[in-house]
């Protein structure tokens, strides 16, 4: 059977939390084991507070593992001096940046910081990297400007063309997608796909995002309640792993949509008559208001889509009379006034 | 970097470097006493003045005066600096590791609680009170330093130093409240700091203390840059955070703790002179904000004992309300214009 060989980074027997002085440890997360190779983009998935910033933050070293060990292009973390290991991880943190009187460029250039001497001077190499990282993520235009006067998307795009410049077998984010609305998740995630796979380097985010995770990572480490699972993102939908992850919740996991739904419970039933995408979204508007939706004739309360010459009507059959909606809206605020009397 | 910044830049600093030229000449050439230009000249050059008592005046009090005002603006201005960038905070300064403080409970306790030992001993340009007030600082310098390795945030020994400042405050009034109105008083007079008690042989020690202090500040300057984006990144950069805590804070207590020493505590140079060269230089790199910041530090505090002076009066104002008076409408001006004070580190 095939198996990937060379991970770039393994994390094995690994257990993260916080030394405290007096009272022995506060451990969070114990014995989790991963990897992710060479142009792999993973993504750190888990409900808030389970450790994924710490599991972060102990792969690079801002805080040591209270047991177990971290390799990094085979070599074990703390065996790397600070210096040395600055070429090797590059990260991005949840925490904008903020500096007045700074520059895209100046800030992209911090990613030669490790290699520059004392006095910090840049030879041609440094800047070839720094203009082609600005280049990568599209920041050519705003290169002149001030970090603080570009948006939360265009200054996650500098945090990571800084990575880049920093020239790292290996970056960490950590969630990289926290403030930024819908297109902007979309495309920084995509740019980090983009990045690891043209660029060979590996790349691993923590984010609350799976539906966009599940489309571009090629690998999810999954922290569940006592384990940490990996594997392809259709994996783990197939061994339904993702539906334990918010299983203390009301939440459930679709198989088949990819998606996660609160669940509810349906109090009435109601029959749903018309075809193609009005059928789909009116079902979903029933199910929203906690109606379950069947194909059976003999109940009694029936909405039928009429769809004329362009023009949508919803009509309402009850045993005692009909009405007719022009919009969605209007259909379930009636329903809902029904079942308040 | 870009050429049209490099201009700007070679004009910035040649501009600062004339200010605190004339300035210094300024301090030099004025005071109480008016004694020709020409003759001052001749000082300078070694040559016999009109009258023999210009000649210790200008030699021994007013040029030893104007160094010493010079390397307090630049030392205050540079602690000020890095303690701002360390501790990412707009309002730090100098004494905010607890320096003045520490050096204060030294003078203190020698001025006032062993006062009866040291009957007659003169205050401010004596061997004893700078040794007592660098003991001071030096305490505090050494518990900051064995915090600093232990702790992870740094916001903690921020708390830290503002509560040993606190705590010596404290021992200090206590003090006052027990010792005789004399001994007070110069207590008192120290406190509200003197650039003129500073011989031309302390001085010489004093100038060491500045200028290995100053020497690396300038050489942290890339470890500086990194701090800005606080010490998350600058690890991931590769910085080694307790030793680069290390040198911050021994450069500054270095500084500081020196002019403390020598000259007293002298307030809100270090805190409003780092925001003025943000605002002129317009560049967050301390390569360049570190020299603009001892430049125009320098010329602050040579304006300031200039204005102390008030010509045509004996004596001085106290320096300490002088750079106050100065920096103030500094600061608010700097407030009004620019909304985003607090993000300016």
């Amino acid at each position: 059977m095939y198996q990937r060989e060379n991970n770039e980074l393994s994390v094995s027997g690994v257990s993260i939390g916080y030394t405290r002085s007096g009272n022995g440890t506060g451990e969070i997360f114990s014995n989790i084991s991963a990897s992710a190779g060479k142009g792999e983009l993973v993504a750190l998935f888990g409900k808030n507070g389970i450790g994924k910033s710490t599991l972060l933050r102990s792969i690079i070293r801002l805080q040591k593992p209270l047991k177990g060990k971290v390799f990094l292009s085979g070599k074990e973390i703390s065996e790397y001096p600070p210096n040395e290991l600055a070429r090797k991880v590059s990260f991005v943190s949840t925490e904008p940046v903020k500096v007045n009187n700074m520059g895209v460029r100046d800030m992209v250039a911090f990613g030669r910081f490790p290699y520059t001497n004392w006095m910090g001077r840049m030879g041609a190499k440094d800047s070839l990297l720094i203009e082609r990282a600005i280049s990568m993520v599209g920041l050519n235009s705003l290169a002149h400007k001030n970090i603080n006067n570009i948006s939360d998307g265009e200054r996650q795009r500098v945090m990571i063309a800084r990575t880049l410049a920093q020239d790292t077998p290996v970056i960490v984010l950590d969630e990289p997608t926290a403030f930024l609305d819908l297109p902007n998740k979309y495309e920084i995630v995509h740019l980090l796909g983009r990045l690891a796979s043209e660029n060979n380097k590996t790349v691993v985010f923590s984010t609350h995002d799976l539906n966009i995770a599940i489309q571009e990572a090629d690998k999810v480490w999954l922290m569940l309640d006592d384990k940490l699972i990996e594997g392809a993102p259709e994996d783990l939908v197939l061994d339904r792993s993702f539906g334990q992850i918010f299983s203390d919740s009301k939440l459930t996991f679709n198989d088949d949509k990819g998606e996660f739904r609160i669940a509810k419970s349906p109090s009435a039933e109601i029959a749903l008559e018309g075809e193609g995408k009005e059928y789909f979204w009116t079902s979903k508007a029933l199910e929203r208001l906690e109606f379950k939706v069947v194909n059976d004739p003999n109940i009694p309360m029936k909405v039928v889509i009429d769809k004329k010459e362009g023009e949508k009507k919803w009509k309402l059959l009850t045993n005692q009379n009909q009405i007719s909606f022009d919009s969605l809206y209007c259909l379930c605020s009636y329903l809902k006034s029904l079942k308040l009397s | 970097m870009y050429t049209g910044r490099k201009n700007k830049n070679i004009l910035l600093f040649s501009s600062l470097a004339i200010l605190t030229v004339v300035l210094f000449l300024l301090s030099v050439f004025t005071g109480s006493v008016t004694i020709p230009v020409k003759e001052i000249l001749k000082i300078a050059a070694g040559g016999e003045p009109l009258r023999p008592e210009w000649g210790t005046i200008v030699l021994d009090m007013r040029i030893p005066k104007a160094v010493t005002a010079l390397l307090a603006g630049m030392a205050l201005s540079a602690s000020g600096l890095q303690m701002q960038t360390i501790f990412r905070n707009p309002l730090a300064g100098p004494f905010v590791l607890g320096i003045s403080a520490g050096a204060s409970l030294g003078v203190a306790l020698v001025v006032m609680g062993f006062a009866g030992f040291f009957a007659g001993a003169h205050i401010g340009g004596n061997w004893l009170v700078i040794a007592a007030a660098w003991l001071g600082s030096g305490t505090v310098l050494f518990i900051i330093l064995l915090v600093s390795v232990r702790v992870r945030d740094i916001m903690t020994i921020l708390i830290l130093g503002i509560m040993f400042g606190s705590a010596a405050t404290a021992i200090v009034s206590i003090l006052q409240y027990f010792s005789e109105e004399a001994m007070l008083k110069s207590y008192v007079i120290w406190t509200m700091g003197s650039l003129g008690n500073v011989s031309k042989a302390e001085l010489q020690v004093l100038s060491y203390g500045i200028a290995g202090g100053l020497a690396i500040s300038l050489l942290s300057a890339k470890t500086l840059n990194a701090m800005l984006l606080g010490e998350n990144y600058a690890k991931t950069l590769g910085v080694n955070i307790p030793r680069a805590r290390f040198t911050v804070f021994f450069s500054t207590s270095l500084l500081a703790g020196s002019i403390t020493a020598f000259c007293g505590p002298i307030g809100f140079i270090g805190i409003a002179v780092p925001h003025v060269a943000r605002m002129i230089t317009k560049n967050a790199d301390h390569r360049i904000l570190m020299p603009a910041t001892l430049l125009l530090g320098g010329s602050v505090m040579l304006l300031s004992d200039v204005i102390s002076r008030l010509p045509g009066h004996e004596g001085t104002l106290p320096i300490n309300s002088v750079t106050a008076l100065i920096g103030i409408p500094v600061v608010i001006w700097i407030v009004i214009r620019n909304q985003k004070f607090s993000n300016i580190v």
